[in-house]
């Protein structure tokens, strides 16, 4: 009986969270387009610009924001502790270092809002007018 | 001792520009526990449990000084060096443009493609890296290194260029031996798209090996106008070449790796060696089993000692010392990850190795976490 319970409870928790949306956000300047492969290219490292050819800071939510981990399944197609596994690949071997995080939706609009390089994520429901939406996933 | 000099050179480094530029400090761990069955032994471990042998503790740190010019040092502590820490790696890094990136100092070799971070456990799926293939016993590299990173097509391509030397020891015959690898020239590129990777590598280099405790033969060999035979046994700028291939295939959660190598070092004893490894697992959210299968054919060279006539005085000591190098292992092992946190996973791996030339099986059980911070 607690299995049931415990199975039900998790499938409402998955099937909620996979209702969040994630907004991936840049400084409300910021001309350039984007699609999920371009931004996957700029998570995991392997490209510093935008296609447009300006310059790309990406900006990560700390592990425990709820948007990261939809962040990483949704738009890079890996768990949190695969890009974790990807990242210590790198940064142990001198050859990248991981996107700066910040704690929280408000502290990432508030990076986002005040660097015109910047490109960040965020919860859907936490998009104001200081930053410009540019996916939602 | 020139190697602890620009490890220390890099520190100071380090540390001069840490009072004005920020310093990122990570690291990783591992704690690792084994023990083979009663009677045998493996990997360093005996059929008394060891919590040492395979345990390590890194710490690097890294310094961006600007204008594309960074420093990184690696100070690791292993176990089985009784914690003693050193320096792994210490470098620096110069960014020359997007696609180009030049390293100097001390550097991981690039045989095989898990050696950049083959101590860094969180960074794969097994316990250990397959030891029939990551065993050449030694790592590093004083050098430098060009990294070109772009892409073709849909691919990315990562292509690292190698120069340097070696002067440690190498284990020869189950023995460490002071050793020197001049003129180390290599390349590795590997290929990658979504889920499907493939490297190859190529290194060669002049090795010297000094192992004194076949000078009395040498001495006889030369003392009977045989130099010849000393010349092919010996390691005296020999050269030596390192050849690997490695697949990666990664998709709907299923996880193929498979690597080959061959080493050979011309005009020694050392036996021309085939190693290979095939791993498959699967991702079931948060656990990973995988199994895996790994040969060691190590073909010894007889045709030193071919001319020589059947009753000369020190054809069996010659035969015993070439044909001791021919060498053949199997081993299988079951495995499995579990990412019970951010930034741990558990891992356990049971291993069954045979010698196939003495059908010695050897069984071993290791447990451990490995992290990240």
């Amino acid at each position: 009986m607690n299995w049931f319970k415990a199975i039900t409870l998790t499938t409402a928790i998955t099937a909620s969270s996979a209702m969040a949306e994630v907004a991936v956000i840049v400084h409300p300047s910021n001309a350039a387009t984007v699609d999920q492969a371009e931004i996957t290219r700029l998570f995991t490292g392997r490209g510093t610009a935008f296609s447009n050819g300006s310059k790309a800071t990406p900006l990560n939510l700390a592990e425990s924001a709820a948007a990261r981990g939809e962040f990483d399944s949704k738009v890079l197609s890996k768990s949190s502790s695969q890009m974790k596994a990807y990242w210590s690949k790198l940064v142990f071997t001198g050859k990248g270092t991981p996107p700066k995080e910040l704690s929280s939706d408000a502290e990432m609009k508030a990076a986002v809002a005040a660097d015109a390089t910047a490109i960040g994520y965020i919860d859907a429901t936490a998009v104001d007018g200081t930053v410009k939406v540019l996916a939602k996933f | 001792m020139k190697k602890t000099c620009l490890a220390t050179m890099v520190a100071v480094a380090l540390c001069s520009v840490a009072a004005q530029a920020e310093v990122n400090i990570n690291g990783f761990a591992s704690i690792k526990a084994g023990k083979a069955s009663s009677g045998d032994a493996l990997y360093g471990y005996t059929d008394e449990i060891d919590f040492k042998n395979e345990s390590l503790f890194a710490v690097q740190f890294q310094s961006d000084l600007g204008e594309k010019l960074s420093v990184t040092a690696q100070l690791m502590a292993r176990g089985n060096n009784d914690f003693d820490a050193e320096f792994e790696w210490a470098f620096l890094t110069y960014q020359l443009d997007d696609a180009w990136r030049l390293n100097a100092g001390r550097l991981r070799t690039p045989f095989y493609k898990y050696s950049d971070f083959r101590d860094v456990g969180y960074a794969y799926d097994w316990l250990r890296t397959p030891q029939s293939v990551y065993n050449l016993g030694f790592d590093t590299i004083e050098g430098v290194s060009l990294y070109h990173s772009g892409s073709i097509s849909d691919m990315q391509s990562n292509i690292q260029l190698v120069f340097g030397a070696y002067d440690g020891e190498v284990t020869l015959q189950g023995t460490k031996a002071p050793a020197q690898i001049n003129n180390i020239l290599g390349a590795s590129w590997e290929l990658s798209q979504d889920w499907l990777s493939v490297r190859v590598a190529y290194l060669v280099g002049k090795v010297t090996v000094d192992a004194p405790v076949f000078n009395p033969l040498f001495g006889a060999l030369n003392g009977a106008g045989l130099n010849s035979i000393t010349k092919a046994i010996d390691f005296d700028e020999d050269d030596g070449s390192f050849f690997g291939l490695g697949l990666n295939y990664d998709r709907n959660d299923w996880l193929m790796v498979a690597e080959y190598t061959h080493v050979k070092v011309k005009d020694t004893f050392y036996a021309n060696q085939d190693s290979y490894y095939v791993s498959l697992g699967h991702r079931f959210d948060s656990l990973t089993p995988y199994i895996s299968y790994e040969k060691d054919e190590d073909d010894a060279k007889p045709e030193i000692y071919a001319g020589l006539p059947a009753n000369f005085p020190l054809l069996l000591p010659i035969a015993s010392i070439v044909m001791g190098q021919e060498f053949e292992n199997t081993s299988w092992n079951l495995g499995m990850r579990y990412d019970f946190h951010p930034a741990a996973a558990f891992k356990v791996e049971l291993t069954s190795s045979e010698n196939n030339m003495t059908n010695q099986k050897d069984s071993l059980i290791a447990v451990g976490v490995d992290l990240v911070f």
